[in-house]
């Protein structure tokens, strides 16, 4: 029996509103690679981040080679030999490799900094992964695979014993795969522990010793990856039953509102056909970076396409803008409310105005009196708890700010509402209300298609799901036949990737 | 109590406090100059101060606009630079001084233009496009009068005449004790504030300066919005350049040198962010008149050049770092719960 190395114990985390972890646990073991699963919003990459420094807990027990940590910060983490590579790139692209290894720790000598002595060390860890690079490259000019191995090496070099990879395949083609999966086994039998997040359950024969399961912020089970059939993993990690957490109300199908047909916008929406029906919502499912947000994007005008018809109402619409998509009948609420959805600085009722100001004014000044009835019959009909129209919209809860960016535009005529993760970071009680307008709004024959990375939502008030992966649209289901593992097939179906 | 209530209302106005807090700074400084010389309230330097202040109100505007929506504008002096040469050389050449005016707004409309198009159309940062513009029009300042100053306008006879009621209508006349160029200043600012507060394209600023993203995505073109800023600026400056060929009867090569960087002292003192979205014009008016209110008591109080612009150098950074010392005591909570917020558990796996 190898010996534990990481014990968490009843780690719970809250962020406003919602329960992340609820007394998770975890054990990592010297030598080995854990596979950590679960669904998007299990807690997992929240539990690797406390391990790591990134969040503090609110309490539960870090041991790290058997010694209690009551507080970890990235420095603790750095001492401790906890080292995380994320699934983004965190390298300086314009330092040489050398650079990005040594960042924040330089060496020195007199003062100066000790280019020689750190390319030598460079050198070695390079050699150690049997990586044949010249420590002087510009990091940036490299492949992102690489880019990612030069990761792995600064996570060497300062001796890391337990490394914690989320997600690290997302960007790599098949063959770049096997050379990470070298470099994972040598590193195992250097003693390295390595936590291992990743959604293609399908690799992890590869290289797992013993698999970690969680839902919804809990430990589920765990042990030994060869005493688990890929069909028990799966079900652990889907779990739960749905409940009425998912208000689903059939409405009469009607004509075709949005016929999306052969769409091409850059790599991640390729080929893509499709339509919404007047009555109905349709879900979109699919693992991150399958396409999902960028296909809504190029629907709405927001980026450019190469190619693809667009019809709204059986009618052709040319989209190339925003303005164009809106004045079609096209919306979008867009993924990240705060990056992408709100004017932080402005109120509440110029939120709610911006993308309405032509009805609002006349000769291009602004009809207060509108504005502010319009506004107020927003907050309305959505039920947006705030002191007031004037309120900051920076101030709001999380679903209050979601119901902001929704109502503006529920204020015009549209035929088409795209939502992208409507429901993201928001508590139950609002993501149901959430539910509930997107009913509404389907009963009254707005087309309503749909992202969510939940796959629970997306059964639950889908009228119809399409599922997407690596670009490409690889199946539709209907409410009916879908399963989460129908779906967790479908969204897997990588082609295989042959550069 | 009807007082305070006014207050109060203006008071929880998006950028109201910063307008209060710079007007309480004001009444600081007219305190302070009025007790080290009682000459500087007389009603001579009032006058004379609020002509100093009109185009500092102008450049302010002007600088406020860009700000307002996260870009800067550093062609702005330039601008004054080359609408005074363009001016006083058609001028002296005997054109009339309107249409000769006109031709000059041209000019300068059309380099906001290009400041906005570059800016926004090909995406290069404002700091460097607008450095490129800054230089290029202060050669065109140069080269318009073969590199030498001009003489004075009112030379030519036909236009002699045209060229002094000119003058007088832009600086020199007064109406009721009150030099024209202060009211010109007002109208502008009026108007101008009228934009910003009660029309589309005002709102349309703000929400790119506050999140060009979101709004692009509301259906605000970003273009348009950003290149209307820059004409509003050029246009600005274009009208402080044909008040500094009526006030001097001349073109000087280097008028307007630094003014960009007065109108974002003006503004940020009165609370517009540089990161744009935020700030009222009011606030910038303000900004302006201690602005000027600072370079002439300090002349009033008999302060060598030198340590006058030391002190305005100090107070301009002091008074933005109170606002930002105390804005940071209530938003630290904010900007933890954004963090949160941002990682929330949904952005698990990302």
């Amino acid at each position: 029996m190898q010996k534990d190395i990481v014990v968490m114990k009843n780690i719970c985390k809250t962020f406003p509103g919602v329960k992340a972890l609820d007394n998770a646990t975890l054990q990592l073991r010297e030598g080995e690679v854990m596979a950590l699963l679960g669904e998007n919003g299990a807690g997992k990459s929240t539990l690797v981040k406390i391990l790591s420094g990134v969040y503090t807990k609110d309490s539960g027990t870090i041991e790290v080679f058997g010694k209690n940590i009551p507080v970890m910060n990235q420095k603790t983490a750095a001492e401790n030999g906890i080292a995380i590579i994320h699934q983004e790139l965190n390298m300086c692209p314009h330092l040489s490799i050398t650079g990005n290894i040594f960042l924040g720790r330089e060496l020195t000598k007199n003062g100066i900094i000790d280019d020689k002595t750190m390319q030598e060390k460079t050198r070695e860890v390079l050699n150690r992964l049997g990586l044949k690079l010249d420590p002087a490259t510009v990091t940036g000019t490299l492949p992102v695979a690489q880019q990612q191995l030069v990761e792995i090496c600064r996570a060497l070099s300062i001796n890391a014993k337990i490394l914690i990879m989320d997600e690290p395949t997302s960007a790599l083609t098949n063959k770049e795969i096997e050379q990470l999966f070298d470099i994972i086994r040598q590193l195992k039998s250097e003693g390295c522990g390595i936590i291992y997040i990743s959604h293609r359950l399908e690799e992890l024969k590869l290289i797992t010793d013993r698999v970690t399961i969680m839902r919804d912020g809990k430990f589920v089970t765990s042990g030994d990856y060869s005493s688990f059939t890929m069909d028990e993993i799966i079900s652990h990690m889907v779990g739960r039953e749905i409940k009425e957490k998912y208000p689903h109300e059939y409405a009469n199908i009607g004509n075709t509102v949005l016929e999306v047909k052969g769409l091409n916008a850059g790599r991640l929406v390729r080929d893509v056909s499709f339509n919404v029906k007047e009555g109905e919502i349709v879900g979109m499912a699919g693992l991150l970076g399958a396409g999902r947000t960028e296909t809504l994007r190029a629907i709405f005008g927001a980026d450019e396409k190469e190619s693809g018809e667009i019809l709204v109402d059986g009618k052709s619409c040319s989209i190339n803008d925003v303005k164009d998509a809106i004045e079609a009948g096209i919306v979008l609420v867009p993924d990240d409310r705060k990056k992408r959805g709100l004017c932080l600085n402005l109120s509440v009722r110029e939120n709610i105005a911006l993308p309405n100001l032509d009805e609002l004014s006349n000769a291009g000044v602004l009809d207060n009196k509108k504005e502010e009835a319009m506004a107020e019959k927003a907050v309305k009909a959505m039920n947006i708890r705030l002191p007031g129209i004037e309120a900051g919209s920076a101030n709001l809860s999380g679903g209050n700010q979601q119901k902001v960016v929704i109502s503006k535009w529920l204020m015009r005529d549209s035929r088409v509402i795209m939502l992208d993760e409507p429901t993201r970071g928001i508590d139950v009680s609002a993501k149901v209300e959430i539910y509930q307008i997107m009913n509404r709004l389907k009963a009254q024959g707005i087309g309503c298609l749909f992202v969510s990375s939940e796959l629970p939502e997306i059964l639950g008030i889908s009228d119809r799901i399409i599922v997407m992966c690596d670009g490409k649209i690889t199946g539709e289901l209907s409410r009916e036949e879908a399963t989460q593992e129908k779906i967790l097939t479908l969204a897997t179906m990588f082609e295989n990737k042959t550069n | 109590m009807k007082n305070e209530s006014f207050l109060q209302k203006q008071l929880s106005k998006q950028g109201m406090r910063q307008v209060f807090t710079i007007l309480f700074g004001l009444i600081v400084l007219l305190v302070a100059f009025s007790i080290i010389n009682p000459l500087f309230l007389s009603s001579r330097n009032a006058a004379n101060l609020s002509r100093q202040i009109a185009p500092i109100i102008m450049i302010g505007i002007a600088q406020s606009f860009v700000l307002m929506t996260g870009n800067i504008d550093l062609s702005i002096g330039s601008i004054v630079g080359m609408s005074t040469m363009m001016s006083a050389t058609l001028m002296t050449k005997g054109m009339n001084p309107w249409t000769a005016s006109l031709i000059t707004m041209g000019a300068s409309l059309l380099v906001g233009l290009i400041n906005g198009y570059l800016v926004a159309g090909f995406r290069l940062p404002p700091f460097i496009a607008t450095l490129g513009t800054m230089t290029i029009c202060r050669g065109i300042a140069q080269i318009v009068n073969g590199n030498y100053n001009t003489g004075a306008i009112n030379t030519i006879p036909e236009t002699a005449e045209a060229v002094d009621t000119f003058r007088n209508i832009f600086y020199y006349g007064r109406i009721g004790g009150i030099y024209n160029t202060v009211y010109i200043a007002l109208v502008m600012f009026l108007i101008f504030n009228f934009v910003l507060l009660k029309t589309k394209t005002g709102r349309h600023i703000y929400a790119l300066g506050s999140n060009a993203e979101a709004a692009r995505l509301s259906g605000v073109s970003i273009i348009k919005t950003t290149t209307v800023a820059y004409v509003v600026s050029a246009f600005c400056s274009c009208i402080v350049g044909i008040i500094q060929c009526c006030s001097a009867g001349m073109g000087a090569m280097d008028a307007g040198n630094s003014y960009e960087m007065y109108g974002v002292a003006a503004s940020v003192m009165g609370g517009v962010s540089t990161l744009g979205g935020t700030g009222r014009l009011i606030g910038t008016l303000v900004g302006a008149c201690v602005w000027a209110t600072l370079q002439n008591g300090l002349q009033f109080a008999n302060a060598p050049v030198a340590l006058r612009n030391i002190i305005i150098g100090i107070i301009v950074i002091v008074a933005v770092l109170l606002d930002i010392i105390i804005r940071n005591k209530k938003p630290r909570l904010i900007s933890a719960e954004n963090q949160e917020e941002k990682s929330s558990p949904g952005d698990d796996n990302k």
